[in-house]
């Protein structure tokens, strides 16, 4: 009885949460409550990214957590091989990359191998291996060589985790989990995350099982004058254009006036 | 104080950027050339990426020289007609500039570009002003040194060979009567550099004015400030239609920083000798050579980077 009471719980509540309740996979769990500390993040003139703390309730007392912060959009973007041309390093081959996400981190209290199975990971697509299954490459300049794949993946990797977009953390003090039920951890939103949906997936496992899954969906967007900025230039441009020009000699005249010269340029 | 700079999608301590435009205000207020050959890779250095850094520097130029224009218009110093044909020149520079970035950042060697045409123009600037300033520090040691011969521009001979070519114009202002070839070719030639680099070229043009079309200096002076007035507005706007990288908030606080900076700067100017003054921005230009020289050949710290999306500054 309580089987089928968890079964419509979860059934309903997926239909609720959209499609990826069902993407995790058809087995019985339970709800990893959570609450965020906000679920809107504005960008604005002083945006220099954002944290938001995560409060969670561990429906499997024990049971191990690993959170999954990820983009709903995915990227398909370019990236610059570089090579030796003579002296001189420069871009000899570009690769277009699409299926990995814009955003990815993962926060877990223990190391994912200690709490999943390497199957289990990459099904749940726990972990880099899964963006490396995921990854599509394209070549568009330049001669493929095997080892490319490899290089782009590792590379890419890299950009993320320098603009703090990707990292796995696996630290329990990063996610603190008292008397294995109430659990609280943050993620760190960087300058570089910009504007959209993202999710905050919580997944609790017991010897390996998938337990106990919840989310969260935060929003982020610019607002004011950014927002005026970004919208303008990208879908105005010959307006943007003008505008820049007829604000920059303004502040020109305006401040040759207030000094009284001016001529450098 | 973290600033969000929405073109360039980064968010950059205003100081720090506050600072840069003021350092460059500053030397172009105490050499009295312009800033923008060090503000583009300065800012690049601060990780604003190479494409939104040249267009912004654009912008910032339109706005710091059009103060100094409108006083030597009012003054009288500016050959409009001279302006006019360089400024012809620039408009087809410009244009064929920020096609030639939207390819180069197509296939991703627009920095690598940038860097070897920087070397290149940094390399010989530095070099000729660094060896010019040695010379008049040893002259002047001399006894016999009049500074007034010194600074007096030798005879334009290069101005007699130009004048010869067709198309042979009057320009009343400037009392030349010269072929338009040359002057609308250097115009084409600054336009392009303004489109790659976000110079406004004006330490290319006042010489190429004086030494070769043969102007008197403070018309050619007023001249090259009207045209880099227009010709960066171009490279702005076609920046902002093309290459969608023109951020006009980092533009502003470039101004904000180059205007205050150069007031010291003009202080600080009248307290040093013109040699010594040259043989310090010759140091600094040389510098900067050697840094953008070093990341053309070192092996970089990372061999794959990203490409810029489609259309958008980053």
């Amino acid at each position: 009885m309580r089987r089928l009471a968890i079964l419509l719980a979860v059934a309903g509540w997926a239909l609720l949460a959209g499609s990826e309740a069902v993407a995790v996979g058809e087995t019985v769990k339970e709800k990893v409550l959570t609450a965020a500390s906000k679920n809107l993040v504005e960008i604005g003139l002083s945006y220099r990214g954002d944290q938001i703390t995560f409060f969670g309730l561990n429906p499997v007392p024990g049971a191990d957590l690993v959170v999954r912060l990820t983009a709903a959009k995915e990227e398909d973007i370019k990236l610059s091989v570089k090579g030796r041309v003579g002296p001189f390093w420069m871009t000899v081959k570009q690769y277009e990359v699409s299926g990995v996400p814009f955003m990815y981190k993962i926060h877990a209290s223990k190391p994912l191998e200690q709490i999943l199975s390497p199957e289990t990971a990459r099904e749940l697509e726990l972990g880099y291996e899964a963006i490396r299954d995921r990854m599509k490459l394209h070549l568009i300049r330049g001669e493929a060589a095997a080892e490319d794949a490899d290089k782009v993946f590792k590379g890419l990797i890299k950009i993320k985790e320098d603009a703090n977009l990707y990292n796995i953390v696996t630290d329990p003090a990063r996610l603190e989990v008292k008397e294995g039920r109430l659990f609280k951890h943050y993620f760190r939103f960087p300058p570089a995350a910009t504007e959209g949906t993202y999710q905050v997936e919580s997944f609790a496992f017991q010897n390996g099982e998938l337990v106990g899954y919840g989310k969260d969906l935060i929003e982020i967007r610019k607002v004011g004058l950014e927002h005026w900025l970004t919208y303008t230039s990208q879908n105005h441009p010959i307006f943007f254009g003008i505008l820049c020009v007829v604000v920059a000699m303004g502040a020109g005249l305006g401040v040759g006036f207030i000094f009284r010269k001016g001529g450098h340029h | 104080m973290e600033i969000y700079l929405p073109i360039a999608g980064m968010s950059i301590n205003f100081f720090l950027v506050i600072g840069i435009g003021g350092l460059v205000g500053f030397l172009s207020g105490l050499f009295g050339v312009g800033g923008g050959f060090l503000l583009t890779p300065l800012m690049m250095m601060i990780g604003i990426p190479p494409a939104v850094a040249a267009a912004s520097d654009s912008c910032q130029i339109v706005a710091a020289a059009s103060s100094g224009a409108f006083a030597h218009w009012r003054l009288g110093n500016v050959d409009f007609k001279m302006g006019l044909v360089i400024l012809l020149g620039g408009i087809t520079g410009g244009t064929i500039g920020v096609q030639l970035v939207k390819v180069l950042r197509a296939v991703g060697n627009f920095e690598f570009v940038m860097k070897v045409v920087y070397v290149l123009m940094l390399g010989l600037v530095g070099g000729a002003m660094f060896v010019e300033s040695l010379r008049t520090i040893r002259r002047s040691r001399g006894a016999a040194f009049d500074p007034a011969v010194a600074a007096a521009p030798s005879e334009p001979r290069l101005a007699k060979l130009f004048a010869r070519l067709p198309l042979r114009m009057h320009f009343a202002r400037s009392g030349l009567h010269t072929s338009a070839i040359f002057p609308f070719s250097i115009g084409t030639i600054v336009g392009i550099m303004a489109a790659l680099l976000g110079v406004g070229g004006g330490f290319i043009m006042v010489p190429a004015m004086i030494y070769i079309i043969g102007m008197p200096t403070i018309v050619a002076i007023g001249t090259d400030l009207f045209q880099i007035v227009l010709t960066s507005a171009n490279v702005t706007l076609q920046q902002a239609f093309v290459n969608k990288t023109v951020d006009l908030l980092l533009a502003l606080i470039l101004l904000m920083g180059s205007t205050i900076g150069a007031q010291f700067g003009a202080v600080a100017g009248k307290r040093l000798k013109g040699e010594q003054i040259r043989i310090l921005l010759a140091i600094i230009v040389l510098a900067l050579t050697v840094k953008l020289f070093l990341d053309l050949v070192l092996t970089p710290a990372d061999l794959v980077s990203l490409a810029p999306a489609k259309g958008g500054g980053h």
